[in-house]
């Protein structure tokens, strides 16, 4: 125990004389954090999608009185990068992976659009793979909103159609202009009937303006009816002063554990090969150090920066809260908990870091084995569990430091998720110490 | 601390008490394989009290992986070390500086005078930096000239007023007066019933300095003995 307490603090000491080091460990992860944030965020936001237009679709459709610019709305679509291209092309981008999809309007899209008597359909090719089925959800996206607009549109045609019916006046179908009477003159007109001496036809006046008054209340509710069944489930989109995503829980927690894996899984990694670069490892191991307790001190330093190095990130981040005044504020109380939590993913990378460092050797290798391996650990993490092969996220420290980080800060109730995960974190550590153990002696060798 | 006698070249002071030639530490039939290669192959060796041993042989003979199995610091692949009764205190200076280069000499004595559970570790670390000449060093380990890295390593390796000093390659890298206060040491320790093996491809070095010579080629002894009774044959073996 003397000896690994000598050894933290000589290694405090050298990364205390190393300011660039201690800056670069600071920055460059959060750097890293918020980058692949970006990434994660924005990646796949456009995808480009040839658009193959056979002739079908319109420069400009008409439906009552409005016009649509549906050309252009498909070409500036929000939701992918619409490449407007001949079939040829889409086939032979498709297959090189170019575009990540085409979208074809055949030929008859206008004229069945025009006509409406059935659904015009438009032709979404997609290439197998795990953006595919992210394309097609941005595809249905955009003719969702298309449809929506165009569904609009013919509802206000179809309640002008009905106001016509119900006021009267000229109106068109087609090319064919007509004029209508309209419920309401028609009623009057009844009434005038009614006034007739003759009582046949004064009874049937009445009849039938109690039909057409019936028959005008009723359309006079078409229009609600139309609107309602068009829309069954309304979404109503809100803007509330709540968090942005930067600001959020869930970023908060992957800034963290991105931010620990990449500190403490090179730094565990630098320092076991630090000492055998320095030559001494010779020197310790014989009666002075154990390799058992060398790399129990590795272990615990690594494990101590991540942790100074987490709690710090958090500080900053609630400072920027508070100062932000964000709604819920920081739980500056739950940071002990999250102390735990940073340590234990801390040890679990930290035994990674320190594992690799064992089996490179050198301290040249052993840190670009370290560096080329944080991503992909990080990113194994982040595999969901709908994957076949999602059992490979729970061997990577990462999900479960996520997971601890967000329980600790703002689950009600985080117990339960703080101790599964920090088992997981636990045992992954101590799986990774006894690999590290086994493989040390030749470091001295 | 007495300095080299004249008439003895820079051979140390043999000490004249009773008992000194107890053997503090034997190496039994050492074999060290480094994969395919073997460094060492079958070598016994002994380590008495108040000797100097020098082993002699040309780079890649095995002088380094001897040193450093005696030392503990390496594993045989076959042999063993047997330490004296009672046992004795090992000192090893390797070739290559031991020590941290972010920590000046003081604190890098310091240090290992922590970790050998001395008492007094900064009064342990002024003494022995005054014995090398580095006492008033305050830059780190790292900006110190070859030279007086190689001081620092002989510091760290003399901590404690070891038994038995491995010294290996010790003036490769030392000037004239380095030199000259290494061997000071030496005889020092001698003096002191200890026993010193210090390895060297310097064969003038090794006959003027040293009680007995152990030549090592190819991981085997070919000459065990006192330089008096070296022929001169060896000379041919590495000239």
């Amino acid at each position: 125990m003397r000896s690994i307490v000598v050894l933290l603090r000589k290694d405090a000491r050298v990364l205390a004389r190393s300011p660039l080091l201690l800056t670069a460990l600071v920055v460059y992860p959060l750097l890293i954090a918020v980058l692949v944030g970006l990434v994660v965020r924005y990646a796949g936001e456009r995808p480009r999608v040839a658009l193959v237009d056979e002739g079908g679709l319109p420069g400009v459709l008409v439906i009552g009185d409005r016009s649509f610019h549906l050309q252009e709305r498909f070409e500036q679509a929000k939701e992918v990068e619409l490449v407007r291209m001949p079939a040829g092309q889409a086939n032979d981008e498709l297959r090189t992976g170019e575009v990540l999809a085409a979208l074809v309007v055949p030929d008859d899209f206008a004229s069945e659009l025009r006509g409406l008597r059935e659904s015009p359909r438009i032709v979404l090719r997609t290439t197998k793979g795990g953006l595919g089925t992210r394309v097609v959800e941005k595809v249905r996206s955009l003719v969702y909103t298309v449809n929506l607009e165009l569904q609009q549109a013919y509802i206000d045609a179809n309640l002008a159609a009905l106001e016509l019916v119900l006021r009267g006046g000229s109106g068109t179908i087609g090319e064919t202009r007509f004029s209508l009477l309209g419920l309401r003159n028609a009623e009057r007109e009844l009434l005038r009937l009614e006034a007739s001496g003759n009582p046949a036809v004064r009874t049937r006046a009445k009849q039938l303006r109690q039909f057409v008054q019936d028959l005008r209340g009723a359309v006079e509710q078409v229009g609600d009816f139309l609107r309602a069944t068009a829309n069954p489930v309304q979404l109503v989109t809100e803007s509330r002063s709540g968090r942005t995503w930067i600001l959020s829980a869930q970023a908060q927690a992957y800034a963290l554990a991105l931010a620990l894996a990449f500190v403490t899984i090179l730094l565990g990694a630098a320092a076991i090969t630090s000492e055998r670069e320095e030559h001494v490892l010779g020197r310790l191991v014989r009666g002075l150090v154990s390799l058992r307790a060398l790399l129990a001190e590795k272990v615990v330093l690594v494990t101590l920066v991540g942790a100074l190095l987490g709690l710090l990130l958090a500080v900053v981040f609630g400072l920027i809260v508070e100062v932000g005044g964000v709604s819920g504020g920081q739980p500056w109380s739950r940071l002990p908990l999250l102390a735990l939590g940073l340590a234990l993913a801390g040890l679990s990378f930290g035994a990674f870091g320190v594992l690799l460092g064992t089996l490179a050797r050198e301290a040249g290798t052993a840190t670009l084995i370290a560096f080329l391996l944080a991503l992909p650990v990080t990113l194994i993490g982040l595999v969901p569990e709908s994957v076949t092969w999602s059992w490979l996220a729970g061997l990577s420290p990462f999900g479960h430091a996520v997971r601890l980080f967000t329980s600790a800060l703002y689950d009600a109730h985080p117990a339960r998720s703080v101790v599964a995960e920090g088992a997981w974190l636990l045992g992954l550590g101590t799986t990774f110490v006894a690999g590290a153990r086994l493989g040390a002696r030749r470091l001295v060798e | 601390m007495g300095a080299a006698r004249a008439g003895e070249g820079d051979r140390p002071a043999a000490p004249q008490a009773a008992g000194e030639t107890r053997v503090l530490l034997q190496g039994r039939r050492l074999v060290r394989r480094f994969g395919s290669h073997t460094a060492l192959a079958l070598v016994d060796v002994e380590v008495r009290a108040g000797e100097v041993v020098a082993l002699v042989g040309p780079n890649g003979a095995g002088k380094s992986t001897l040193l450093a199995i005696l030392a503990g610091a390496l594993r045989p692949s076959e042999g063993s070390v047997v330490a004296g009764d009672p046992r004795p205190r090992v000192g090893w200076v390797p070739q290559r500086p031991a020590q941290y280069g972010h920590l000046t000499p003081r604190e890098n004595v310091e240090l290992f005078a922590r970790l050998e559970g001395m008492s007094g570790p900064a009064a342990q670390a002024e003494r022995i930096l005054r014995e090398v000449g580095l006492e008033a060093e305050a830059r780190r380990a790292s900006q110190l000239s070859v030279g007086n890295q190689q001081r620092l390593n002989l510091a760290i390796g003399l901590l404690g007023d070891p038994d038995v000093l491995l010294l290996d390659e010790p003036t490769a890298s030392l000037d004239p007066k380095g030199r000259r206060r290494l061997w000071e040491l030496v005889a020092q320790a001698r003096r002191n019933a200890g026993g010193i093996v210090f390895a060297t491809h310097d064969l003038a070095e090794a006959r003027r300095v040293a009680d007995r010579l152990l030549v090592l080629l190819d991981g085997r002894i070919t000459f065990a003995g006192a330089p008096a009774e070296e022929d001169g044959r060896l000379a041919e073996v590495f000239e």
